[in-house]
């Protein structure tokens, strides 16, 4: 009994013995348009840099609005392998761009991109 | 789904560590047959060889399907892909090729057991090691990929030989009776443990040139730190591999004296390297230091944030913290709209909750007070230790401990907060937590039981030993989920020594109850007396702890 006890914690501790979720395995280096930016209303190239071979057709983009709203946005086929890219047409507003990547390692990653767009 | 991102995220990792451990044991394994029990002509040794590494393979293929089945879930279900589209990835494919591998080995080693023919289990284990490669790093890397691909399967291959060898080498001198045969077991053993050493020496350093690059980026990324610690860990091993073969070396003419603290210490030495496992595989959820080239964390700021001050042994109000307050904040504007409130925060949904100065001052409280009783923990250990009879009901401290845990750790949560329990989980940091709860409790009544009511059960005696080395290990991977990258390193700094403190307070215990007090006088003294230190240690480490 204790033997199978001993097993049974340990499975469970296993279970529990997990890394943190705030650093992640591929990270953004640069984005276009930058965290926090502000950019004329109209058409807008997406472009986000990474440190990591992307799996850009098992990533996504998400478009956020300040009612919460969503969009997926449609990622380039092809582009350099650590980048994806799409291209958006926007009204002024407070927009995210939530981003969820898949290395080709197979880790998945995801962060915020926040952004205003402004009607000048 | 959507709120088990994260979630799911960190379960993988757990999964990752699994697979390191099963392959590390299944190659290990089939090394070690094929390079020491056939060619000393050693049948029952084979057999049992045969057995581990079998049992290892299918823990390999189990560990890999689940990983794959956890990220194939994960992307149908957020990027909406079909699961014959997430099968085709790169990543799937190399699970896939690793499994089949795992389920081949299992065959021939469980099935076949010594009569399997080397060149083939050779093969097998060649195609495993290559396939496991491509869920490394490496394989995403956009420069220098080759190489980093070359020296990630050298690191791995060292793992398997020295660390993924020591099951069989512990199965060979518990089954070897003879002195001659003994001895060449542990002499060509000794011989493959260097030449796994090698290998991961030579790994490891074109590794951190190639990862994190320069000197800053050891102590001041994420990356670096946990190296750190892994290398740490790597040399205590080293220690006591190097104690091991001098043990070989000098008591060639009474090998059962020695066999008893050999065997002891490769026990420990295989623990500590499991905890190095798991490292390794939270490692992969850290970008590599050489790519933080912002938010890296100066000398002169890690000097500031450890300084010691006074510890902080009042608490701020729970209504003061961030989060009560905006919650407080939104209610009053909902009744106002007579709309439903909106939540302030909602656990796994990807974003990281407000804080502020009383916060942080919650925090340093916790950890304070944590500390305070810890200390008295090791005191009483060392007290008890000395001979003092009543000192040794110490582990009823620390069930005080994980009730003070189980409602201050995580303000935001029930019973304080607004956050049911269940919905909590979802948050990585507070099951973290709550897991430390029940690790506490767990090992304080054992150990109380044992040395309160006299215990005799061998099992229930290593509990505390062995949840406090898997605590240390936990700790190690535990992060904060605080939006300053900065701030987050300065807190895991001072949570890594605490985590070694931890894994050497657990297998230092362990070789005190383990090792013949008359076969190893001085070695089971030392280890008395290490792991109650290692304890006060940890609870210094807590009375400083500051978050600004």
């Amino acid at each position: 009994m204790p033997n199978r006890l001993l097993t049974g914690m340990l499975a469970l501790l296993a279970a529990l013995l997990l890394p943190g979720l705030a650093s992640a395995h591929a990270i953004l280096e640069e984005s276009a348009p930058p965290s926090g930016a502000s950019v004329k209303a109209g058409g807008l190239d997406l472009r986000f840099r990474y440190n990591s071979r992307i799996d850009r057709a098992r990533s996504r983009l998400t478009l956020i609005r300040a009612d919460h709203s969503r969009d997926i946005v449609a990622i380039e086929p092809d582009g350099p392998p650590g980048i994806l890219a799409a291209h958006l047409n926007l009204m002024p507003g407070a927009y995210v761009v939530r981003w969820q990547v898949l290395a080709v390692d197979g880790h998945i990653t995801r962060g915020d991109v926040p952004f205003t767009v402004t009607a000048h | 789904m959507e709120l088990l991102v994260d979630l799911f995220g960190y379960l993988s990792i757990v999964i990752h560590g699994l697979t390191i451990l099963s392959q590390s044991v299944t190659l290990g394994g089939v090394l070690f047959l094929v390079l020491l029990a056939r060619p000393l002509n050693l049948p029952d040794v084979a057999a049992g060889t045969a057995r581990i590494a079998g049992y290892g393979a299918i823990g390999l293929l189990v560990s890999q399907v689940a990983g794959v089945a956890l990220q194939t879930a994960v992307l149908t279900d957020t990027v909406g892909l079909d699961v014959w589209n997430v099968l085709t990835a790169d990543f799937a494919i190399a699970g896939a090729v690793k499994s089949v591998m795992a389920a081949l080995l299992a065959e021939r080693l469980l099935f076949r057991r010594s009569e399997a023919p080397a060149i083939a289990l050779l093969a097998l284990t060649a195609i495993t090691l290559a396939a496991a490669t491509l869920t490394t790093h490496a394989a995403a890397r956009l420069d220098d990929r080759g190489w980093l691909l070359f020296v990630e399967g050298l690191h791995q291959l060292g793992a398997a030989l020295w660390i993924g060898g020591i099951p069989c080498f512990l199965l060979a001198l518990s089954r070897i009776r003879d002195g001659r045969q003994w001895r060449a077991v542990s002499a060509r053993f000794s011989r493959m443990s260097m030449v796994g050493v090698a290998c991961i020496l030579v790994s490891g350093l074109a590794m951190s040139m190639l990862y994190i690059g320069d000197w800053q980026g050891v102590y001041g990324t994420a990356f670096g730190v946990m190296v750190s610690a892994k290398v740490t860990m790597f040399l205590m091993l080293l220690g006591l591999g190097g104690m091991n073969f001098l043990m070989v070396e000098r008591q060639r003419a009474s090998p059962d004296a020695s066999a008893d603290r050999l065997r002891r210490f490769a026990e420990v030495e295989f623990g500590i390297g499991i905890a190095i496992f798991f490292a390794a595989a939270s490692l992969t959820s850290v970008p590599p230091a050489v790519d933080l080239t912002q938010d890296r964390v100066s000398w002169a700021e890690i000097v500031d944030r450890n300084t010691p001050e006074r510890p902080r042994l009042s608490s701020p109000d729970h209504d003061a913290l961030a989060l009560p307050a905006l919650q407080a904040k939104l209610d009053e504007q909902a009744a106002k709209q007579k709309s439903a409130p909106q939540v302030a925060f909602t656990p796994g949904a990807g974003e990281l909750p407000p804080r502020n100065a009383d916060d942080i001052a919650w925090s340093e409280y916790n950890h304070h007070w944590a500390g305070v009783v810890v200390c008295i923990v090791g005191l009483l250990a060392l007290l008890n230790r000395a001979g003092l009879r009543w000192a040794r009901h110490w582990p009823l401290a620390f069930l005080g401990l994980a009730v003070f845990l189980f409602f201050r750790a995580d303000p935001e949560v029930w019973p304080m907060g607004e956050v049911g329990f269940f919905d909590s989980l979802r948050d990585v940091e507070v099951l973290q937590h709550k897991s430390f709860v029940v690790l506490i409790v767990l090992f304080a009544f054992f150990e109380w039981r044992v040395r309160a009511t006299g215990w005799a059960n061998k099992t229930a005696r290593l509990v505390f030993p062995l949840l406090c080395a898997i605590g240390g290990t936990l700790l190690l991977t535990h992060s904060h989920a605080i939006a300053n990258v900065k701030d987050q390193l300065l807190i895991e700094l001072t949570h890594t020594p605490l985590a070694l403190a931890g894994i050497v307070a657990g297998w230092a215990r362990w070789l005190e109850i383990r090792l013949n007090p008359r076969a190893s006088p001085v070695a089971w003294q030392i280890a008395g007396w290490v792991w109650p230190a290692c304890i006060l240690i940890a609870g210094l480490l807590l009375l400083s702890y500051r978050e600004a």
